[in-house]
């Protein structure tokens, strides 16, 4: 099916959508679990109508995913929603010990991906990416569109292992896709928009950038394929290798640490295939805590948004 | 109760236990946790071999109360405890122990083992994995128990209290955790360095469990606060703290740090074996008697 998207500024919740489709698949299956550490105002629904599989561990990070592993042990699928650093971080070592270690059904959703959190360098999520990737077992989703959860959603019930879901702000989030018209299936990427000059590879909101930026160039007649890779892990190698060969130039933009996220996981496919792209380029967070501001205003300081796409792509085709 | 037949015969079980732990750490080549090991050496018989129902045949039985390992480095003394109950075979344990490909480990490894509830060895992680099969088990109505065996400086992690907060608010009366309380870490004596543990058991009164002190070497006692504990469809979690002696039953390694861990040569081996059976010898003719 060929994906087609919104020219129109169309917005939906990621936490609204992930709260009905928790509600749809606990009426279907008995053993799914909601968790949170005092977080998912918009799991309201779900703790009326499913409160006996639903927990609030208060801010308690470790106890929530210690919590969760425990009743995945007895056989339940556990989604976990909350705020990214303190869900990565703070709880790691029990992501990766009691869930990872023993390869347990646990979801994590996470919201505030990237600097779109707005509330400074805490609550930035900026090396999420990194560290879910690193650990062993863990399948590694960033969604662009909030209207891709649901069925992301829908086939975690029956992926192995566990899984962590980076949303961006997830209150409102940018609708790229016509609805119907794409769909995420893990461990594979999504050719977004054709294209023969350049590809960017992106993952999360920075979808959104990447596209309005081809829209730009393609006025000065550059040709940018745009690539959303859902799936930082698996990563779709295949995929990369075939756009990479195609156009060659390459951009890999991401609201992460330009170190450690896609542009690594990237990095790594040309390495294990001997593949050296002709212009590399990472387009991310630099070294930086990166203060307050919006998202927006962020990515526009540290030199990573549509418009900053734009003149390095223009740079990548020596114009 | 004192000195029933049962009680005699899981008095002996805990001596042959002291027994295979300290020939096994005399002959192994690398440390074992022996301190830790010997003081619960009454707690792991008395709930392998009295309080839990199980069954060795059936590992998946859905109704088997679940024994969560939190101390992780006491696995030795957890495989060989469950190997006299059936589960594992001890020839194995001490033929393979530690080995390349090995399922039995320094830290215990459910993938590798699926008998075992779950896997540990990073402290302070397994109350809150009790606390979350006891809400499944809850909300099904299923009458086991969930028991989760600590070590007093374990629970040092925060996110144990993290958990214990959990199992009141959440009523969670098919749990029971139990404190190998033996009053040292790996580096320092609890009430007398660096962080006291005091005043102990009300720190768990005071998280809302119900609370009873044993004397967890003491198996006569350890049975009967055993047999005590409320119906797991009750609404409060039950903490058992077992006041032992870090390396019991070795005069050289009771209450001494560098016992945490180690090995035994030949001799201190023979010496450790002649006390404990020696012990075990006076505690029969006091039986018989």
């Amino acid at each position: 099916m060929k994906v087609s998207f919104n020219f129109d500024a169309i917005f939906a919740s990621g936490r609204d959508n992930t709260g009905r489709k928790l509600e749809e698949l606990a009426g279907r299956y008995d053993n799914v679990w909601v968790l949170t550490a005092d977080t998912g105002g918009f799991l309201g629904r779900f703790k009326k109508d499913y409160a006996d599989r639903f927990v609030d561990v208060g801010i308690a990070e470790q106890n929530v995913m210690g919590t969760a592993a425990g009743l995945a042990l007895n056989g339940n699928v556990c989604f976990v929603t909350g705020m990214i650093p303190f869900m990565t971080m703070r709880a790691c070592e029990q992501i990766r010990t009691a869930i990872c270690y023993q390869n347990l059904p646990v979801r994590l959703i996470g919201t505030g991906g990237g600097l779109t959190s707005g509330g400074g360098s805490t609550h930035n999520a900026m090396e999420d990416v990194a560290i879910m990737r690193s650990l062993v077992n863990m399948t590694v989703i960033s969604v662009a569109d909030p209207n891709m959860i649901p069925n992301l959603l829908e086939d975690s019930m029956t992926y192995p292992g566990p899984m962590y879901i980076r949303l961006a702000q997830g209150k409102k989030d940018r609708v790229i896709y016509e609805q119907g018209t794409g769909r995420y299936e893990i461990g594979k990427g999504m050719i977004t928009r054709e294209g023969s000059d350049v590809t960017i590879f992106a993952h999360g909101e920075m979808v959104g950038e990447a596209i309005d930026a081809a829209q730009e160039l393609e006025k000065e007649n550059i040709d940018v394929m745009v690539v959303d890779m859902y799936s930082v892990k698996p990563i779709d190698s295949e995929l990369v290798l075939k756009c990479t060969k195609k156009t060659g130039k390459v951009i890999v933009l991401e609201d992460h640490l330009m170190s450690g996220g896609l542009a690594t996981a990237i990095s790594d496919v040309y390495t294990d295939n001997g593949v050296l792209p002709e212009k590399f380029k990472r387009m991310g967070i630099p070294q930086v805590y990166a203060g307050f501001g919006s998202g927006a205003e962020l990515q526009r300081k540290y030199g990573y948004d549509a418009e900053a796409v734009v003149a390095v792509t223009k740079e990548l085709m020596d114009k | 109760m004192e000195n029933s037949q049962e009680i005699v015969q899981l008095k002996e079980l805990a001596y042959d236990l002291r027994i295979k732990l300290l020939k096994f750490c005399g002959s192994y080549d690398g440390p074992v946790h022996i301190g830790g090991d010997l003081s619960m050496a009454e707690i792991l018989i008395a709930l392998w071999h009295h309080a839990m129902e199980c069954d060795p045949d059936n590992i998946a039985w859905a109704k088997r109360d679940r024994f969560i390992m939190s101390k992780g480095h006491g696995a030795l003394a957890m495989y060989m405890a469950m190997a006299s109950r059936g589960f594992f075979d001890y020839e194995e344990i001490i033929s393979t122990y530690g080995k390349l490909d090995s399922k039995y480990g320094m830290h215990p490894c459910r993938v590798q083992l699926p008998a075992l509830e779950c896997s540990a060895g990073s402290l302070g992680q397994g109350l809150a994995m009790a606390n979350g099969i006891a809400l499944d088990a809850k909300r099904k109505k299923e009458n086991y128990r969930i028991f989760c065996l600590m070590g007093d400086g374990e629970t040092g992690e925060g996110s144990v209290w993290e958990a214990a907060m959990l199992s009141s608010s959440y009523k969670l009366g098919n749990v029971v955790g139990i404190v190998d309380r033996n009053h040292q870490t790996m580096t320092f004596y609890t009430e007398e360095n660096y962080m006291s543990m005091d005043p102990y058991a009300d720190k768990w009164r005071a998280f809302g469990w119900n609370v009873m002190e044993v004397d967890g070497n003491d198996m006569e006692a350890l049975v009967e606060a055993l047999d005590s504990i409320p119906d797991p469809q009750g609404d409060v979690p039950t903490m058992l703290v077992c006041n032992t002696i870090k390396g019991k039953g070795v005069s050289f390694m009771e209450k001494q740090l560098g016992w945490h861990s180690g090995c035994l040569g030949t001799e201190d081996m023979e010496k450790a074996l002649a006390e404990v059976n020696a012990a075990w010898i006076a505690e029969k003719e006091g039986i018989a008697r």
